[in-house]
C-alpha cells in the first residue's frame, strides 16, 4: 500500500518534487527491506547417529527475547482417518485453534487430559465441534475413548519458529530476529536420555544463515502404523 | 420358549426402526469350498476333530452374520452379533453375543468399563474381527475354538484400565473381573470329543451337533443355570506401545458338580483353568501370537455303584499354540502350530484321553474392502481314546482344505 500510494504522488507531481519524493520513497523501501534482511534464516538438520536425515521430527527455535509481532498460522486441523489421528503429530503456536473433524464412517470420542489442554469431545462423526484453542504451551496427548489404539500429539509452543523435518531431515526457518535461541527437537518415538528431547543453544547474528545440526544419540523406536489392524476391535 | 426369546431379541435388536435410524450395522457372508479327509465330524455323529468331513464337504455356506452397534446416552454402547450357520441349529438365526458396555471418559488416565449381557471373556488374542472371527486363519486355534464352543460370559465384567500412554509412558495396564452364570456344562464337550480346530461358535440359544446323534447329541451349553451359583474370572492385560500385548486370566465357573439338571439329564461341570497369551507385533508386517491354557474339569455324573457314591469324573487338559502372520498390502500369510492334550484322572471305568498337534496354513487376499478370498490347509494329528467306542480308530490324521470367499458390508 505504501509503495503504491507513493508512486501515485510521484506520477502527478512536478519533476523535482517527484524526484525528491521518489528518493525518499526508495529510502523508505530500503529501510524496510533492510529490516527484513536483518532477520536471519536457519536450516536445521536432524540427523541420526549414522548421519542420515530423520524426517518428521518436531523442531522449535525458541528465542530468548520475546518476538511480539511474529505469529504463525492461527488455525490447524487434526483429522481422524482410518481410526488414526492425521497428522499423528501436530506442532502449533500457543493460541492456535485446532479443528477436529472426523472423516471416518464411525464415531469417535476424542479426549485429552494433558496439563496444557484438557478437553473431551462427545461421540461424533463429521464436523461437529468448533476449533479448540490451545492457549498454554506443552505437549498434549490425544486419545479416542472408543478406539484405544488411536493416539495423537499436539506440541504447543510459544515460539513462532517451528516445524517438522522433511524427508532429508531438514527444516527451513525464515525471518528470525538475531539473538539467542534454544533449539528443541522432539518426537514420540525418540529415546534420548532424560526427557526424550534434544536441545541446543545457538546465537543468531544479523543477516546470518545458520545451519545447526541436531544428532540423535539413539535411533527412533520402530513406528508401527498397523493401518489395516486399526480396524480391528479386540475382544 | 427359547426360540421365541431368540426371535424377540433379534426382532427387537435388529429391526426396531427407531434404533435403525441411529445405529451401525455390518454384515458378512462367508462361502466355502471344502475338501475334508478325516473321521466323521463330532458334529455328525463321529469323533473327528474337524468341523467338516468327507460326507459334509464341497460347497458350503459357512455363515451369514449381522453385527449391530448402537450408542446410547453417550457412554453406553449396545452390541449384538447375529449369525446363521444354516446347519440345522435350533434357530436359523441366533445370537453369539448381545451386551451393553458402559464406557465413561477416562479420569486422569484411569478408566472404568462395565459390560452387561452375553459376551466373550478376554482370552483370545486371535479373534479380532467383528463376530469374534480371526483375521489370521479361517479356523482359530484349539484353545480359542474351545472358548467359542463352550464359553460365554453371561453376566457382568468390570475393567479398570490405566492409560499410561496418555501420560507419556510406554505401557498400558488393565484389570478384569467378571461374575456370570449359565456356563454349567462347559468342559463336557472337551471331555468327550477332545480338542478341535474350527470356526463354528456355539450360539446363545443353540446347540452343538444334532439331538439324538451320539456322541455329542446336540449339547446345549448356555440353556440353563443348574446350580444358580455364580462363576467368576479375573485377569490382567499389559500393553507395550503397539508392539506387545500380554494377557493372563484365571477362570472358574464355580459349578457344583453334584447339581443335576432333569431337563437335560446332566450333572454340572466344574471347570477351572488358567490362560496366558502374548501378541507381539515387531513390525508392520509381522505378528506373532502365542497362547497357553491349562486346567481341569469335574463332572458329578458318575452315579452310584452298589449304593456307594463313586468318585467324580475328572479331566485335566492343556493346549498351546504359536502363530506367525506376515502381511504385505492386501496379502496375508499365516502359519500356526497347535498342541493339545486332555486326560481323565478320575473315572469309574473308562479313562478318556486326547493327545495331538495340528498345523494350520492360511493365505488371504483382500481384493477390496468388501471382498476377500482365503485358502486354509489344516492338518490335525490326534489320538482320542473314546473313538473305539463308536468303532473308530484311536489315532487319526485329519486334513481339511478350505477356500473362502467373504463378502463384507
Amino acid at each position: 500500500m505504501r509503495i503504491n500510494a507513493t508512486a501515485h504522488v510521484a506520477a502527478r507531481g512536478a519533476f523535482g518534487l517527484g524526484s525528491a519524493c521518489l528518493a525518499m520513497t526508495l529510502c523508505a523501501i530500503c529501510f524496510i527491506c533492510g529490516r527484513c534482511v536483518a532477520a536471519a534464516d536457519m536450516t536445521v538438520s536432524m540427523l541420526d547417529s549414522a548421519g542420515h536425515g530423520v524426517a518428521g521430527i518436531v523442531i522449535i527455535a525458541a528465542p530468548e527475547a520475546a518476538v511480539a509481532e511474529k505469529h504463525a498460522l492461527r488455525s490447524a486441523i487434526m483429522d481422524q482417518q482410518h481410526m488414526q489421528f492425521v497428522p499423528r503429530i501436530l506442532v502449533i503456536q500457543t493460541g492456535t485453534g485446532v479443528d477436529f473433524p472426523n472423516s471416518d464412517q464411525i464415531q469417535h470420542q476424542v479426549y485429552s487430559f494433558s496439563a496444557p489442554k484438557s478437553f473431551k469431545l462427545s461421540l461424533y462423526a463429521g464436523h461437529k465441534y468448533p476449533p479448540i484453542v490451545f492457549d498454554r504451551p506443552g505437549l498434549v496427548t490425544l486419545g479416542c475413548n472408543i478406539h484405544d489404539g488411536m493416539i495423537g500429539y499436539i506440541y504447543v509452543t510459544d515460539s513462532p519458529f517451528f516445524g517438522r523435518s522433511d524427508e532429508s531431515g531438514q527444516l527451513q526457518l525464515h525471518g528470525l530476529p538475531s539473538g539467542n535461541y534454544t533449539l528443541t527437537a522432539w518426537h514420540p518415538q525418540m529415546q534420548e536420555p532424560g526427557d526424550n528431547t534434544l536441545r541446543l543453544q545457538i546465537t543468531l547474528g544479523e543477516n546470518e544463515h545458520l545451519a545447526p545440526v541436531l544428532h540423535l544419540t539413539r535411533p527412533l523406536r520402530t513406528e508401527m502404523t498397523h493401518d489395516g489392524d486399526k480396524r480391528w476391535t479386540d475382544y | 420358549m427359547d426360540r421365541l426369546l431368540t426371535g424377540l431379541v433379534l426382532q427387537g435388536v435388529l429391526l426396531a426402526p427407531s434404533l435403525v435410524a441411529a445405529s451401525d450395522f455390518d454384515a458378512t457372508i462367508d462361502l466355502r469350498g471344502v475338501i475334508a479327509d478325516g473321521l466323521p465330524s463330532y458334529l455328525n455323529g463321529g469323533l473327528g476333530e474337524l468341523r467338516y468331513d468327507d460326507e459334509h464337504d464341497g460347497a458350503r455356506l459357512d455363515s451369514v452374520r449381522i453385527g449391530f452397534h448402537h450408542d446410547f446416552l453417550e457412554i453406553i454402547h449396545l452390541n449384538a452379533n447375529a449369525v446363521s450357520y444354516a446347519d440345522g441349529d435350533r434357530s436359523l438365526v441366533d445370537l453369539t453375543e448381545a451386551y451393553a458396555e458402559i464406557r465413561p471418559f477416562p479420569l486422569n488416565g484411569w478408566r472404568s468399563r462395565l459390560k452387561l449381557g452375553a459376551f466373550y471373556a478376554p482370552i483370545s488374542l486371535e479373534n479380532r474381527l467383528p463376530g469374534w472371527r480371526s483375521p489370521y486363519t479361517l479356523s482359530p486355534s484349539a484353545i480359542n475354538t474351545w472358548i467359542g464352543e463352550e464359553f460365554r460370559t453371561i453376566g457382568a465384567e468390570y475393567d479398570l484400565d490405566w492409560l499410561g500412554r496418555q501420560h507419556g509412558h510406554d505401557w498400558e495396564l488393565g484389570l478384569t473381573a467378571a461374575a456370570y452364570g449359565w456356563n454349567d456344562y462347559s468342559g463336557q464337550l472337551l471331555a468327550q470329543r477332545g480338542w478341535s480346530i474350527n470356526d463354528r461358535q456355539t450360539t446363545l440359544f443353540g446347540r452343538i451337533g444334532q439331538p439324538y446323534v451320539a456322541p455329542i447329541s446336540g449339547l446345549r451349553e448356555f440353556d440353563s443355570d443348574v446350580d444358580h451359583r455364580v462363576g467368576y474370572y479375573a485377569g490382567g492385560t499389559a500393553k507395550y506401545l503397539d508392539a506387545l500385548e500380554l494377557r493372563a486370566l484365571h477362570y472358574d465357573n464355580n459349578v457344583d458338580p453334584n447339581s443335576y439338571s432333569y431337563k437335560f439329564d446332566m450333572f454340572g461341570w466344574h471347570t477351572r483353568f488358567n490362560s496366558v497369551g502374548l501378541r507381539w507385533t515387531p513390525t508392520d508386517r509381522w505378528t506373532v501370537i502365542s497362547q497357553w491354557l491349562a486346567g481341569r474339569t469335574i463332572d458329578g455324573d458318575s452315579g452310584f455303584n452298589n449304593n456307594i457314591r463313586t468318585d467324580y469324573y475328572a479331566y485335566e487338559f492343556h493346549s498351546d499354540f504359536v502363530l506367525a502372520s506376515w502381511r504385505r498390502g492386501a496379502d496375508r500369510l499365516s502359519a500356526r502350530y497347535d498342541e493339545f492334550e486332555m486326560h481323565q484322572t478320575l473315572s469309574d471305568g473308562f479313562f478318556n484321553t486326547d493327545r495331538g498337534h495340528a498345523w494350520t496354513f492360511a493365505y488371504e487376499r483382500e481384493i477390496s474392502t468388501m471382498l476377500s478370498v482365503a485358502v486354509e490347509e489344516l492338518l490335525i494329528d490326534s489320538s482320542l481314546a473314546a473313538r473305539p467306542q463308536i468303532g473308530e480308530p484311536v489315532a487319526a490324521l485329519e486334513r481339511e482344505l478350505q477356500l473362502a470367499v467373504r463378502l463384507q458390508f
